[in-house]
């Protein structure tokens, strides 16, 4: 292993997601160091943080950028995701990077869809599915996108449909298997958009199940677990290739929390080494360095799989 | 009285149309060809 470049690496949050991360770090050789939300200026002192408490992240991220300290955020909440971007003013004026949406959907998504584009000549058509949570927080986001508006990107315009609604059986590597999905508050459709414009249409669903749906839009009724179980992850890409229309399906089965924290990790480890431009970036984006990440990610141990057939 | 019996006949019936949707409606078919296999990216 190389030795790692130096520079210091903050997290915010101790939680699932956070330990993951640090655990990773850890393994790549950093030595990062963990606050929690109300000690986050402990680490102004830090290069890079990532930011891996649950959401809202919008405000802590300006405050970092604010200070000239780069910053991940796993953050999958649509309102906060689109705070997030509105950070771009801000960083490109302290000449700092962010990456948003680094987790597994968004974030592995992006990758992997960057990743399977390069077997289309045009791609026009994504569609994500994601099943599982990671942390309590997690847990909470989920129950909560399942009660709000979905938003999807048809033939050039946003739609908005209610969360809950458009029941798909969408199949999942082994040992998952095939869950009903549904439609979710889900920044994904916003940020797959900006990887490729040229996309015609971009959906987003999560598994629920029949309680799931019923209790939406109530408080949760029991707490949720300390972490989910095994989580899948889908990503569907539809394009021309020699001429014809074809389909590419990839997917992951792994613990969500696991593919989050490897992925804000190598978010993280590329910020620091400073290979990404100043400005508000999202995995999957020409200004990432994409495969050097997704590589860092296969390499701890994540599986990535293909559907073959039809 | 003719109320709750208007709304008990209502709700039987909606359990019958039910249990019959239930037992002869399809469930979503599986692949019949194909699986996942590992890939692994090139580098």
């Amino acid at each position: 292993m190389s030795t790692p470049t130096n520079f210091d690496i903050g997290i915010i949050g101790s939680g699932v997601v956070g330990t993951r991360v640090a655990a990773q770090l850890h393994t790549l050789g950093y030595r990062p160091r963990i606050a929690p939300l109300r000690h986050a200026t402990d680490l102004f002192d830090c290069n890079v943080v990532v930011l891996a408490q649950g959401a809202p992240h919008s405000a802590l991220a300006a405050t970092f950028v604010a200070q000239g300290i780069a910053v991940v955020s796993v953050s999958d909440n649509l309102a906060d995701v689109l705070a997030l971007l509105d950070i771009q003013d801000r960083a490109l004026a302290r000449q700092v990077p962010v990456i948003i949406g680094a987790a597994c959907s968004p974030g592995m998504t992006g990758l992997l869809v960057h990743h399977v584009t390069r077997a289309f000549e045009s791609i026009d058509e994504v569609h994500v599915a994601v099943h599982g949570t990671g942390g309590p927080q997690c847990a909470r986001q989920h129950h909560e996108s399942l009660a709000g508006v979905s938003i999807g990107w048809h033939e050039g315009e946003w739609l908005q449909r209610p969360a809950g609604s458009g029941r798909e059986l969408c199949w999942f590597p082994d040992p998952v298997g095939a869950r009903d999905c549904y439609r979710y508050a889900s920044p994904e459709p916003v940020l797959l958009q900006r990887i490729a414009p040229s996309l015609q249409r971009i959906t987003a669903r999560v598994s629920a199940t029949r309680r799931d749906r019923l209790t939406a839009r109530l408080p949760m009724l029991s707490p949720p677990h300390a972490e989910g179980t095994l989580g899948g992850l889908r990503v569907e890409v539809r394009g021309v290739r020699n001429g014809m229309r074809h389909v590419e399906i990839v997917g992951i089965a792994e613990r969500v929390a696991t593919i989050t924290g490897s992925v804000a990790a190598q978010a993280a480890c590329a910020l620091g080494n400073g290979v990404v431009p100043p400005g508000v970036h999202n995995l999957g984006q020409a200004e990432v360095p994409n495969d050097d990440i997704l590589d860092g990610v296969l390499d701890s141990g994540t599986i990535l799989h293909q559907f073959i057939g039809r | 009285m003719k109320f709750i019996r208007q709304v008990l006949l209502a709700i039987s019936i909606g359990g019958i149309v039910a249990t019959v949707l239930r037992t002869r409606g399809k469930s979503p078919e599986a692949p019949s060809q194909g699986g996942w296999r590992e890939v692994t990216p090139q580098r």
